[in-house]
């Protein structure tokens, strides 16, 4: 291990060219919101595929220009909104909250939060009911 | 000649498959066989089809090519719709084949034979829908020499031979469980000992089901080039929706057997089971959503499915509402119990099904309403599915320590409190020695699998120990692995997408991923573009494959051990001179395949004390 | 009661699944529609256009090209093309091929102008009115049946329009 280490550390000022990452941010924070924003929205060409991850044109083309915005300093929202504009609810995978989506999103735990309930009482009921 | 064989068997299998339904008799045993033979054959015709490269069967056009290997070739045979479709209902003949020889000997004769008309059905059913709409035999002879369309390039890969195959098994297998639960409402009994004959006919597919998804999320990983292992794809949402039911099942057919209680929710449960089956089925062959594994569709594909699932689940589901009353029984059991605990469970595991319905059928309603067009993926499903599920993973390390009909709190915190105490502060300690930085929702997931593994070995150390208690450690185990490899993973994964060329290093997560060489080399279908790595001195390789009609496929290059995998994605050739390159650090990433394959062995352990048990009673 | 939640709960589904299959999941509409276009608007101010999104690689295109060239030839509609990710030379050369049906053609090499429109894909086809606001948007290649049902009425009624 400590051999390894050594040949490490012979061979690291020997490499003169590191690469570069496709999109530079200045900070790790910004690379970070990076992945985060491209992984959260939806590659319109194939179609099940997040634009972090397609390969397709227009992924590529779409990764450059919020790249480009948020260099420009804009917001996640600013630039989410710029996209929908465009392209629709659509292209977010996470979508909106708004009145036809309130069943989807608050649904599910209303439905858990019932059904335990009336389990519950289910139980008890059926309970005294034998006593 | 031997296409005309293929079709000849399919209507002698649909024959048999209708005397299976139609005749109450001992000799059905036979058409049972018949039919198990002729899917069998027919399948093998299909296969020797694609071996000949036989061009004039459209199927085989549409997914082979002259060049395609051998070994993809006989996958080929299931590689798209038609051939599926026809392994469908081979497994269901093989099931149903099965059944005969090894079920329970102490069901009565008519319930034998009443199990046996529906399976016919169902089989009937499907062969039909395959003649009628999706003859894989069908030929057509062009004057012009004919090239292939070829098999997709993602297809072509070792997991087309396994993958599927193992689903299906899944899936269909769930059709003995549900023609069990219609027999037992028909004659309105439901005793343990039909408990005890049906387990192995859910443990088995639920454990094929298991491995089959897991499978199926290890190919994904590594084809598509992005280092992830679970997208909330539609499909892949079809084959965990079985399996959530499928566990709900499990766990509600146990209280049956032993308590003889929660009958009537163990028959719905075995139906909504392979309802949800048969929805996967649906959603994946009739076009209604978008999904990278949907196959070309027909309307008229969508229709037949539609139609016979609403008469088949439809039926059942009405024929429960009228005999349900017969199965009700006061339940014996305090609040404070392991029965209630069960059934939070099973309810917990419904109201999972219910969310992921809603996030694949949700758009479906928006848009049937003319409202508007919405996507739905991981973001909504890991806000909204993770937290449903985390209370039943609590559940999970507690239920096997409750007891039955009555537990006193204080005596459950007493023998539960340190290993829930330890895991909490484990979690915590656990990345922090490692120098892993903290996080909420990390913590939350790594102390709830440890919270299963010490409480799951905690019962191993006071409990005489039978191979069924065997069964159901390891099951629990493995879920608590997979647990911990998720939130690991979603938590401490890195990556970085880098332009690079020859020659030229770069650093993740304190691997030196440095770039060697650039070859062209020559597969026995492809051209391909292969990148050299070196990480450390360990070689590793991606490449960019070009297949006949120009389609292109990235091939990733993987090392690993057992506590991380090094991941290595090559992208296009920029105008620059550069590549652009992906390459990712994953850690724990195996232990979720390895947590889903203890899943497997779990079950296979169930399977053998099922039998010893039989053998012993005989 | 309670007993039949899970037929009725069944029955939903199908109906829903059953509406389902008459709809086309994969076609995304654009949320651009009665708004006025994005870029370039006094060319479309004063008359109905069509405009196009073609590339030299889009086989589709290829295919959709000649019943936009009898389209031109009928003088039915303005045809504007929009030359997507594309280089002048292929452009020009598969337009000698296949026929050239435009009054006027805007070209995107890079595929900037096209985020503003929010094109996907080729061939695409948006629907103008005269006061230079979008209509309608097509999907895919134009077909005769398409025309027939719909572009044509449109563009008539369309045509109608007082500015």
């Amino acid at each position: 291990m400590r051999r390894l280490l050594m040949i490490f550390l012979i061979l690291l000022p020997l490499i003169t060219y590191a690469a570069e990452d496709s999109y530079q941010f200045q900070t790790k924070e910004d690379q970070a919101r990076f992945s985060a924003l491209t992984g959260e929205l939806r590659c319109l060409v194939c179609q099940n595929e997040t634009l972090a991850a397609s390969n397709a044109v227009l992924a590529s083309d779409l990764r450059g220009q919020i790249y480009q915005k948020m260099i420009q300093g804009k917001t996640d929202k600013e630039i989410v909104d710029y996209l929908v504009e465009r392209y629709g609810n659509f292209i977010l995978y996470r979508p909106p909250l708004h009145l036809t989506t309130v069943g989807l999103w608050f649904g599910p735990f209303l439905l858990l939060i019932l059904s335990i309930g009336y389990l519950l009482y289910y139980v008890r009921k059926n309970q005294r009911e034998k006593r | 000649m031997i296409p005309e064989l293929g079709s000849f068997a399919l209507i002698l299998a649909l024959c048999f498959a209708l005397i299976q339904g139609t005749i109450r008799s001992e000799l059905t045993v036979n058409a049972v066989f018949g039919q198990f033979t002729f899917l069998s054959f027919a399948m093998l015709c299909l296969i020797i089809s694609f071996i000949n490269n036989d061009m004039s069967v459209i199927y085989v056009r549409e997914h082979s090519h002259h060049l395609l290997p051998f070994i993809y070739r006989v996958g080929a045979a299931w590689g798209g719709h038609e051939g599926s479709l026809l392994l469908w209902c081979l497994v269901l003949s093989a099931w149903t084949f099965a059944f005969i020889i090894f079920s329970d000997k102490k069901l009565s004769k008519t319930t034998f034979s009443t199990i046996l008309m529906i399976l016919g059905w169902m089989s009937a059913g499907f062969i039909l829908f395959l003649l009628s709409t999706s003859n894989p035999f069908q030929r057509d002879f062009p004057l012009s020499p004919i090239i292939g369309n070829d098999l997709t390039p993602v297809l072509q890969d070792p997991g087309l031979i396994f993958h599927p195959p193992m689903l299906y098994s899944g899936y269909v297998g769930f059709a003995i469980a549900f023609a069990f639960a219609i027999a037992a409402l028909l004659e309105g009994k439901f005793n343990k000992e039909w408990a005890r004959a049906l387990r192995p006919w859910i443990i088995l597919p639920w454990s094929f089901l298991s491995f089959g998804i897991v499978l199926g999320s290890w190919w994904a990983y590594r084809e598509l080039g992005w280092g992830g292992w679970w997208f909330w794809d539609p499909v892949e949402n079809a084959s965990l929706l079985p399996w959530l039911a499928a566990t709900a099942l499990l766990h509600s057919l146990i209280v049956s057997e032993k308590r003889s209680a929660f009958k009537g929710w163990t028959l719905l449960l075995a139906i909504i089971t392979y309802a949800l089956s048969l929805l996967g089925t649906f959603l994946v062959r009739s076009g209604v959503l978008v999904s990278v594994h949907a196959f070309a569709n027909d309307p008229r594909r969508g229709l037949f499915l539609l139609g016979y699932i609403a008469l088949i689940i439809g039926g059942a589901l009405a024929l429960y509402s009228i005999r349900i009353k017969k199965f009700f029984k006061p339940s014996q059991f305090q609040l404070f119990s392991r029965e209630t605990f069960l059934l939070i469970n099973s309810v917990i595991l419904l109201t999972a099904v219910a969310t992921i319905t809603l996030g694949t059928l949700y758009p479906i309603v928006l848009e049937a309403l003319n409202l508007e067009k919405i996507s739905i993926g991981e973001p909504y499903f890991n806000t909204v599915f993770v937290p449903i599920m985390l209370p039943a993973l609590l559940l999970m390390g507690l239920a096997p320590h409750v007891h039955w009909e009555k537990q006193s709190f204080l005596a459950l915190w007493k023998k539960m409190g340190l290993a829930l105490l330890l895991s909490l502060l484990l979690a915590f300690l656990l990345p922090w020695s490692l120098g892993y930085p903290f996080g909420f929702l990390t913590w939350m997931g790594i102390s709830l699998g440890l919270w299963i593994l010490l409480s799951t070995l905690q019962s191993l150390l006071k409990q005489k120990t039978g191979l069924n208690h065997w069964a159901m450690i390891v099951a629990h185990m493995g879920i608590a692995i997979l647990v911990i490899g998720v939130s690991v993973n979603k938590s401490y994964s890195e990556e970085r997408q880098v332009k690079m060329q020859p020659g030229e290093s770069i650093m993740l997560a304190g691997y030196q991923f440095t770039f060697d060489s650039l070859d062209k080399t020559k597969g026995p279908n492809f051209e391909s573009i292969k990148a050299n790595f070196t990480v450390g001195n360990e070689p590793i390789s991606a490449e960019q494959r070009i297949y006949p009609h120009d389609q292109t496929l990235g091939k990733t290059g993987i090392i690993f051990n057992g506590w991380r995998d090094l991941y290595l994605a090559l992208g296009n050739s920029l105008p620059d001179g550069n590549w652009s390159i992906r390459i990712y650090y994953k850690p724990c990433v195996r232990w979720i395949w390895f947590g889903g394959f203890m899943l497997l062995i779990g079950g296979m352990i169930s399977l053998l004390n099922h039998y010893q048990k039989r053998r012993g009673a005989l | 009661m309670k007993k039949y939640l899970p037929l009725g709960l069944f029955l939903l589904i199908v109906i829903l699944l059953w509406r389902g299959l008459g709809l086309h999941p994969n076609l995304i509409p654009s949320p651009l529609i009665n708004k006025p276009v994005p870029t370039s608007r006094s060319v479309f101010l004063g008359q109905v256009t069509l405009l196009n999104v073609f590339a030299s690689w889009c086989e589709a295109c290829a295919e959709e090209q000649g019943f936009l060239n009898q389209l031109a030839k009928n003088n039915k509609v303005r045809i504007i093309g929009f030359n997507y990710k594309d280089t002048p030379l292929k452009a020009k050369a598969w337009l000698k091929q296949y026929g050239n049906p435009y009054q006027n053609i805007m070209v995107d090499s890079k595929g900037e102008t096209a985020i503003d429109w929010g094109i996907y894909g080729t061939p695409e086809t948006f629907v103008i009115d005269k006061k230079g606001i979008i209509r309608y948007k097509v999907l895919g290649a134009i077909s005769p049946d398409l025309w027939e049902e719909t572009l044509g009425p449109l563009i008539l009624k369309l045509e109608s329009e007082t500015l």
